[in-house]
């Protein structure tokens, strides 16, 4: 009787390794594919961002053929000090899974507006943590800079952003070609791949760290 | 290694390589200007003053440079080395110093040929974009009338050939000004003030430009003129990017049919028009050639001749 119950935990024992390896090498295998899920994002987003930045310099090389050299040139870049039309903000989570900073662009905020936050929540990549540790990096900034809460309608919200899209145009003049304005598409889209590019090459090398991890531990 | 064999080898030869876009189109530039020089040193009047209006938009163009580089806090003589030399006059550095367009009449533009065109745009606010912008514009409008009475006054085939020449030049603009003031602060008044007045489109064609909101509407005026709807039949609706090709190449047909004809002054500025185009096209060739983007090379190039 004991014999029996001896052979039917024992049997009870192997089962749950059992399973215990299969759930182990299940985790392997979805980190394998998280990793080359990342990897074939970060491939992509490369090659999506080269093309962009050509597309870019091409329309603003049409806008000064079209403007003329005199109209567009490095010497009407603006010296002046002025806060920063963009920001990227880094954001850390405290948690042991995704213990990884996560970069989020703020884009076309503008303090006097007020409106950068309805921008935040519309820009695709969001960040879901919770009481995360904020730091916000900005181009010309010295300090961190608050954006304040805002609720706006998303047509207002266009509008704002249009309005800055043109003054910072403005260093060419107020009448400028629409090529300009497509030269000027091309590169916002180029930074936001660049943002993105790096929030997946940075799950892409956290996935690689588990994989070879596990991969050790096979071994050993 | 092409240009070589040209005209402008002996400007180029001496220039390290790789060779940028700015280097090709600054010594090619300075061929063209010296050959203007030759033909000026050669003119009497009023051929003459024929040939110096010609460089009056350049001027325009050279005065808006350095006082929108001194608004944006730049170097003055980083700014000169921008300036086109065609537009180049003797105190051209003083505009640094001004303030408002007064100043910047009294200071320097007043002793120049451009002083009579300031009477439309002389006021005491501080120049900002915008008020650059308008002044920019109000200028060149100014300066193509003028160009236009002159050449109406020496009669001839130099008028009636001139007339066309700068009446598409004035059409042109209303229109660049009617697509880049779209979703621009610049209100319809201020838009049509900066039409010229004269032109094909003078003055029904800018009562419908002035309250164009898109480039749609923008075509449904101009395909109302027969010359221009050959113009606006080759674009797509919605697209504007092939529109200054377009214009580029009905103005290098009008310029060389000015051939067609003798003992006018249009052959002058045709021949400078021309050059200026060929000099666009060296521009853009230099530029896909650089971004290794030669299959582009024919959005922009226009053919001559």
């Amino acid at each position: 009787m004991e014999e029996q119950d001896q052979m039917q935990s024992s049997i009870e024992v192997e089962e749950l390794e059992e399973q215990q390896q299969r759930e182990g090498k299940r985790l392997e295998e979805e980190n394998v594919v998280r990793f080359l899920d990342s990897l074939d994002s970060y491939v992509t987003l490369l090659d999506s961002l080269s093309s962009t930045l050509r597309q870019g310099w091409l329309e603003l090389a049409s806008a000064r053929q079209s403007m003329g050299a005199s109209r567009i040139n490095g010497a009407l870049l603006d010296l002046k000090f002025h806060s920063a039309a963009t920001s990227l903000q880094v954001t850390h989570h405290d948690d042991e899974i995704l213990n990884q900073p996560h970069f989020t662009l703020c884009k076309w905020a503008s303090s006097k507006n007020g409106y950068g936050d309805e921008k935040l929540r519309e820009n695709k990549l969001q960040t879901n943590s919770d009481g995360p540790q904020l730091r916000h990096r900005s181009q010309f900034a010295g300090t961190p800079e608050k954006i304040p809460e805002t609720k706006g309608a998303p047509l207002i919200v266009d509008d704002q952003v249009q309005k800055e899209r043109t003054k910072s145009l403005s260093m060419f003049g107020t009448l400028v070609s629409p090529k300009l304005r497509a030269a000027q598409l091309s590169f916002e889209t180029a930074l936001e791949t660049l943002v993105e590019i790096a929030n997946v090459r940075l799950t892409m090398l956290s996935t690689s760290d588990q994989v070879r991890k596990e991969l050790e531990g096979t071994e050993g | 290694m092409h240009l070589s064999a040209t005209e402008y080898g002996p400007y180029l030869q001496n220039e390290p390589s790789p060779l940028h876009t700015t280097t090709i189109v600054e010594k090619c530039t300075l061929k063209l200007v010296e050959d203007y020089k030759h033909m000026l040193c050669q003119a009497t009047e009023p051929l003459s003053t024929f040939l110096e209006y010609i460089t009056y938009g350049h001027m325009i163009d050279n005065v808006v440079l350095i006082v929108t580089g001194t608004l944006h806090e730049r170097d003055v003589q980083e700014l000169l080395e921008k300036c086109h030399p065609l537009g180049m006059f003797d105190s051209i550095a003083t505009l640094a110093v001004a303030q408002n367009m007064r100043e910047l009449y009294r200071l320097v533009l007043v002793d120049t040929p451009l002083a009579p065109y300031f009477s439309e745009c002389i006021t005491s606010e501080d120049l900002d974009d915008m008020n650059i912008e308008i002044m920019r514009n109000t200028l060149y409008k100014a300066y193509l009338e003028d160009f236009y009475r002159f050449c109406q006054k020496l009669g001839g085939a130099t008028a009636e050939i001139m007339s066309d020449l700068l009446s598409f030049e004035a059409d042109r603009r209303a229109v660049n000004i009617s697509i880049n003031s779209i979703g621009t602060e610049l209100t319809r008044d201020d838009r049509k003030k900066l039409y010229s007045n004269f032109g094909l489109l003078h003055p029904y064609g800018h009562e419908e430009l002035a309250v164009c909101e898109d480039i749609d509407q923008v075509r449904g005026v101009m395909e109302k003129y027969p010359p221009y709807q050959s113009i606006f039949s080759k674009l797509s609706y919605g697209e504007s990017q092939m529109l200054d090709k377009a214009f580029y190449e009905e103005e290098v047909k009008r310029l060389c049919l000015a051939f067609e004809q003798q003992f006018h002054y249009g052959v002058f500025f045709a021949y400078m028009r021309l050059r200026e185009q060929e000099i666009r096209n060296l521009m853009w060739i230099s530029e896909c050639v650089a971004q290794n983007q030669k299959s582009r090379v024919h959005d922009s190039v226009v053919f001559i001749f």
